[in-house]
């Protein structure tokens, strides 16, 4: 399954903020990057229509918009919801949504300056005009524990008078202003770089505040099962606007339908299709893929298809337009615990870093189809943005040939270490891994690789929840691997790989991202160097240079840069969403007419 | 799905009268007396089953905080929430609380409401997404219930009359396979095999396509035939088997050479005087088997996406779901327990010498 | 013409442990109206052979040759649903454990009313009122009540009773019972005798009388027969048999009886019955028998008659056999 969005706070940016602003707005504009295989469609009326049918194995994970942080509810709320701004299929950089035009930034960029649209309208039973304070209230309740956002405050902390933990009720936050109806002014307390991303997440769709206070009020707010629509379609509802047992069944089924007060002519989403069907529990992958590939379906939303029915729809020419890879924007990684030994000692990192076959453990996910091998942090798909900075596809630090792991290397690097015979000779080590292919075949191949030079491994197996919550988040609990972590950037910029993930000022206590524990003095001021930087080429060069400093210090072995397979039935046009690794866009979905 | 030995009746107790005099047992009076301790016993049995169920709940709270599930604080609070605001959640949720606090909560809410608490996943109602969940799980079992029995009862019998012939081998083989398939696999199998989206002979709709029987009874009726062989085969083979040595150990009774040497017919002899006897205990056994199914049958629910209370209890642990969890446990918990007494008090009615 | 005639009946069992010969040559007859006394030890072929009569030992195991003639017809040739016809209308039989020989969940009076409706093309309502006649015949009390009773509701005595209404109730030419005391108390074991004996008075019934005990027939039988390792080792009329027994088995029967031998010390025989597998050669009693000498272990003795109707299978002169029988009813004991 697709990690969540990952992201980690904002650092302070100084002096020419906007000129990166600037520089963005040119690249929204410019639509940089364009989506493999994604071919332009013309809103024509004869595709209007029909009925899409997206499987997926599990549910989302919150329901409600506010709290809503995983790629695969990500597919329902940008189609219900209207944030300020939101992402076309297939850019990585915002467009305009809500927002009337991009944020303007002044004061030395501690002060936004945004104004919506006008005509925008909650769907039923709400039916009004959206307004500024809507906006106000949506980020103002993400800070309650009702809602319990949970990047909150990690990219709106910065806002003046944003509560420093979770609230029993939903704060007023001061440095949220809204002079009329249709601006809203945000005073920072230090300029950020990456706020206009934040302002692309979903916490910024306006809630009504009448509506939906009575709902927060509950210890866990219930306004997710009753929510309001902004955009084209909206979760079916009966007529006091409750959702449940209406169009979301929870684990079952979550039914979209037009929102009647939805206007294509304020919004360039063309949602084609009537209704959008996301039918859940489907827990077996080849089930889902063969229903796709028969018809019964029309595209997966939350789980690959298996390697197995990879290969063969690759190798039928009749199925193999109907199979669309996005990269997935960032990398699979075996984290070291380098707090305690063995692999506090950089030596035995690299032994690891050497030792591991990185091809065996990329067969464990399907191989070659899955994507390239990673022999850094930045994904390809950064492009010039960090990716060709940190050495492109020829910076491998540990190369072996075929990249099965070079074992002869490795027991050289642990003789240097001082362990005669090249060969481990401690005590056990400890691995916490999923209890489910492909996670728990992965972590097979790391042990099998790491006994090479002599390392015993106990691994523990559990859920993959568990595996976060209880042991790899919580360093007191850490074991000595974590091999089945992974990060996902929340946008296209290459702090939103490396800082949270690397960054010593970042680790916690308890949901800790910094899963190696990292904490070099010498990367971590290279880290709070390049936040502040602006100019995109410096920006990319630092961040380069970041991603190289990490991935010389073998604190993780990254191993994987994969892509996502979003098969698609015959019938449908394909939208695969290039900044949300590959999840459909059904708005931009349509059903062939038949 | 266990396994276990016919359960015997109570012994009966009946004094013997002196022959010639009054009858100790003039029917009615039987009947009169029966009626009023079956009521005591029933009610005995209630009260036994509410503790069983008081013990259940409190070994669910304690499994869940012993074993390393995932924390439901740190999952609701999700992967990019600082440390605070996950140890508000645990406040708020009363988590932080000790355990026996937590529990005394829970159980006043249980009897006092009959509230089971709110998801920690989507903040929906456990009870009310159990009972919505219920109809198929009732209509999956009262289904494979009907296709196990329809099939067991004449195979059984056919393989004891014709015993250690090639039918009966046959028969019993086949049977011992089917009880060895595992339900998981038989259920891909019967997708890839007959479903009408995915398999090589399109004949049944597959997986995810089960309607309520108030929404289209057709195709309630149609989703449901494949998961209904798949999950009856296991039992109606271990049904044939057991109707089987029922069936061949009533025929060497004294009242069967009875019946023939009234000049009954065959017929008669082995469906009216052996199946009556040999199917009582299999009545009350197949009331247990109900029973645990109507807690969910997990894995057929699973592979053809049944949105029942099996597959609830299922996502639940994986979401480590601690009300949803609770709640599906007490569920099944209650229908067996319930099952028990039923089929406790069955058989008082089905066998005319047991008395409580 | 005797009613049921069995001409050189042989039973046998395929088992596992070997070939069981449980009827190995039996012959005999039975008139209208006359009570028949099978008397032997368990294993003597007593009952196999009133099952094979009612044609319940056939069986994939079982080889059965010999005639036995019901009126002429030959029951053993006969088709099974002509013998089924048979079964309960002309011929039925009365078992040893009514608690086991009757359905436990089954009213009794539905058990009955099953009896006559396999025979009988009548309504529900009308074989119940025969089946509630029945009763009153056997003579339970409040035959209206017992008619839902359940078997395990009844006492001994009276499930007998039911037993013995529900194998009369369609007025048969033969009554069989196998051993119908050998559950009961003593108390209630003469009134069913004599029930079984007033029964047949009133209806004319043939009846065999099947027990391991001299004291159940002594009253009621008119002829005897006296069985052992599935064969007649004596048999005769009843006084004749009991007067002067002229077999060491029957000795052994009579001494063994108590109060046959007033005030005596009781006899059991020694040893214990034969295996039918492997019956001893000749005499098959000669293991245990006092009075065995040199023939008696080479040479199956024949059934010889005596006297006229009175026949005995035994190697002893005739004299000695004579002497020492009478002897036993003066008291002296056998030598």
């Amino acid at each position: 399954m697709s990690h969540p969005r990952r992201f980690g706070p904002g650092r302070l940016v100084s002096g020419a903020l906007v000129l990166l602003i600037a520089a963005l707005v040119v690249l929204a504009a410019a639509g940089v990057v364009r989506a493999a295989g994604d071919s332009g469609q013309a809103a024509a009326a004869s595709k209007r229509g029909g009925t899409i049918t997206v499987l997926s194995a599990g549910d989302v994970d919150h329901i409600d918009p506010g709290a809503a942080y995983y790629q695969f509810t990500y597919e329902i709320t940008y189609a219900t919801q209207r944030p300020l701004l939101a992402y076309k299929p297939s850019s990585i950089k915002p467009s305009l949504d809500l927002a009337a035009a991009m944020p303007k930034y002044s004061n030395g960029g501690r002060t936004v300056t945004v104004t919506i649209r006008r005509g925008v309208r909650f769907s039923p039973p709400v039916n009004r005009e959206v307004t500024s304070s809507d906006v106000k209230y949506a980020i103002e309740r993400g800070f309650a524990t009702s809602v319990a956002n949970s990047y909150a405050s990690a990219y709106f902390g910065v806002i003046v008078g944003a509560p420093a933990s979770g609230t029993r009720s939903v704060p007023n936050i001061s440095g949220i202003r809204t002079p009329n109806r249709y601006t809203l002014v945000f005073h920072l307390k230090r300029p950020s770089g990456v706020f206009t991303y934040a302002l692309a997440q979903p916490l910024t769709a306006p809630v009504p505040e009448g509506y939906a206070r009575k709902f927060d009020s509950e210890t866990l707010s219930t306004y997710g099962t009753h929510q309001v629509a902004t955009g084209p379609y909206m979760i079916k509802a009966n007529a006091s606007g409750s959702i449940n047992g209406v169009g979301y069944k929870p684990g079952q089924l979550i039914q979209l339908v037009r929102n009647p007060n939805w206007k294509a002519s304020t919004s360039w989403r063309p949602a084609y299709a009537d209704q959008v069907l996301f039918k859940e529990g489907f827990q077996d992958p080849t089930v889902q893929a063969r229903t796709i590939l028969s018809g019964g379906a029309d595209v997966n939303g939350d789980t690959p298809p298996p390697a197995a029915e990879l290969q063969s729809i690759v190798s039928n020419p009749s199925q193999k337009t109907q199979l669309v890879f996005t990269p997935a924007g960032g990398s699979r990684y075996v984290a070291l615990n380098t707090s305690k030994p063995p692999f506090d000692k950089l030596l035995v990192r690299r032994a690891v870093a050497y030792v591991l076959d990185r091809n065996a453990m990329r067969l464990t996910r399907g191989g070659e189809i899955d994507g390239r091998i990673a022999t850094h942090f930045i994904d390809p798909s950064f492009g010039t943005y960090g990716f060709t900075q940190a050495g492109g596809l020829t910076f491998n630090p540990f190369p072996s040939a075929g990249s099965a792991g070079n074992v002869a290397k490795a027991k050289a690097l642990m003789r240097q270490a001082g362990y005669a015979n090249g060969m481990y000779s401690g005590p056990q080590i400890t691995m916490v891994a999923d209890s489910t292919p492909p996670g728990s075949n992965t972590a097979q191949v790391v042990a099998n690789g790491v006994a090479k030079i002599g390392f015993n491994v106990k691994t523990i197996s559990v859920t993959h929840s568990s595996m976060y919550t209880r042991f790899c988040n919580v360093p007191k609990n850490e074991p000595n691997v974590c091999p089945n972590v992974g990060w996902l950037p929340d946008f296209h910029d290459a702090q939103a790989i490396l800082d949270v993930t690397f960054n010593g000022k970042q680790i916690l206590p308890v949901n800790n991202s910094n899963w190696p524990q990292l904490d070099n003095a010498k990367i971590n001021a290279e880290i709070a160097h390049a936040e502040k930087i602006l100019d995109p080429a410096a920006r990319a060069k630092a961040w380069g240079e970041v991603d190289k400093q990490v991935t010389q210090t073998a604190a993780a072995v990254p191993w994987l840069w994969e892509n996502w397979p979003s098969l698609y039935s015959k019938r449908v046009t394909h939208a695969s969403e290039r900044w949300n690794g590959g999840a459909p866009d059904v708005t931009f979905m349509a059903v062939a007419p038949s | 799905m266990a396994t276990r030995p016919a359960t015997d009746p109570p012994v009966p107790r009946v004094a013997p009268a002196r022959d010639g005099g009054p009858p100790l047992t003039a029917p009615g009076a039987l009947a009169a007396a029966a009626s009023s301790s079956l009521l005591r016993y029933v009610l005995r049995r209630i009260l036994w089953g509410a503790f069983i169920l008081l013990i259940v709940t409190a070994l669910t709270f304690v499994i869940f905080y012993a074993f390393p599930s995932a924390d439901p604080a740190a999952l609701r609070a999700g992967r990019s929430a600082t440390p605070q605001l996950i140890a508000e959640i645990r406040q708020s949720l009363g988590l932080d609380k000790p355990l026996y606090v937590q529990y005394w909560r829970f159980l006043k809410g249980l009897v006092l409401h009959f509230d089971l608490g709110y998801s920690y996943q989507n903040q929906t109602s456990v009870r009310s997404e159990l009972f919505a969940r219920l109809p198929a799980t009732i209509s999956l079992t009262a289904g494979a219930f009907v296709v196990w029995m329809l099939v067991a009862i004449p195979v059984g019998i056919v393989s004891a009359v014709r015993r250690r012939s090639l039918v009966d081998r046959a028969v019993m083989g086949g049977a011992l396979v089917a009880i060895s398939a595992p339900v998981y696999w038989l259920g891909l199998l019967a997708l890839f095999l007959f479903s009408n989206d995915i398999g090589v002979v399109p004949l049944l709709p597959g997986a995810g396509s089960y309607t309520p029987f108030t929404v289209d009874p057709w195709r309630w009726f149609t989703s449901l035939l494949l998961p209904w062989f798949v999950l009856a085969a296991a039992f109606a083979a271990f049904y044939a088997r057991m109707v089987r040595g029922n069936v061949l150990e009533v025929l060497g009774e004294d009242y069967i050479r009875t019946a023939r040497a009234k000049g009954l017919p065959e017929r008669d002899v082995v469906f009216r005087h052996a199946l009556r006897s040999a199917l009582t205990p299999i009545v009350t056994i197949a009331g247990l088997d109900i029973g645990i199914l109507l807690g969910g049958a997990i894995l057929t629910e699973t592979v053809f996406n049944i949105p029942g209370v099996g597959r609830y209890a299922y996502d639940s642990i994986v979401n480590a779901d601690l009300p949803a969890i609770q709640g599906t446990v007490l569920f099944g918990a209650v229908f067996i327990v319930t099952a028990n007494i039923v089929v406790d008090v069955l058989y008082a009615f089905l066998d005319p010498r047991v008395r409580y | 013409m005797a009613l049921l005639e069995i001409e050189d009946l042989r039973v046998r069992f395929d088992t596992r442990d070997g070939v069981v010969k449980a009827v190995d040559g039996v012959s005999l007859t039975l008139d209208r109206g006359r009570t028949l006394g099978i008397v032997g030890e368990s294993g003597s072929g007593k009952s196999v052979t009133a099952l094979t009569v009612m044609g319940l030992t056939r069986l994939p195991n079982a080889t059965v040759e010999g005639r036995v003639l019901l009126d002429g017809v030959d029951l053993l040739r006969l088709p099974g649903d002509d013998l089924r016809r048979i079964r309960g209308k002309r011929v039925a039989i009365v078992f040893q454990d009514p608690l086991s020989s009757l359905h436990p969940l089954y009213r009794v009076g539905k058990q009955i009313v099953e009896a006559i409706q396999a025979h009988e093309d009548i309504s529900e309502r009308a074989a119940r009122a025969r089946a509630l006649e029945a009763l009153r015949e056997v003579g339970i009390p409040s035959p209206e009540d017992r008619l839902a009773s359940y078997p395990h509701e009844l006492s001994g005595g009276m499930r007998q009773r039911v037993m013995i209404a529900m194998a009369l109730v369609l007025d048969p030419e033969i009554l069989i019972a196998d051993e119908p005391t050998t559950a009961l108390d003593v108390t209630v074991q003469a009134q069913v005798l004599e029930l079984i004996a007033e029964l047949q008075r009133e209806h004319g019934t043939a009846v065999v009388l099947i027990t391991h005990d001299l004291g159940v027939i002594a009253e009621t039988a008119d002829e005897v027969d006296v069985m052992y390792a599935g064969r007649i080792v004596e048999r005769g009329s009843l006084r004749s048999v009991l007067d002067g027994p002229e077999h060491p088995y029957t000795w052994g029967l009579l001494q063994s009886l108590p109060g046959a031998t007033r005030g005596r010390r009781l006899h059991p025989i020694a040893g214990s019955p034969p295996s039918l597998i492997a019956v001893p050669a000749g005499c098959p009693f000669h293991p245990r028998c006092p009075y065995a000498f040199s023939p008696c272990s080479e040479v199956v003795p024949p059934l010889v008659e005596s006297e006229p109707g009175h026949a005995n299978a035994c190697h002893l002169p005739a004299a000695t056999k004579r002497e020492i029988g009478l002897g036993l009813r003066t008291g002296r004991a056998a030598a």
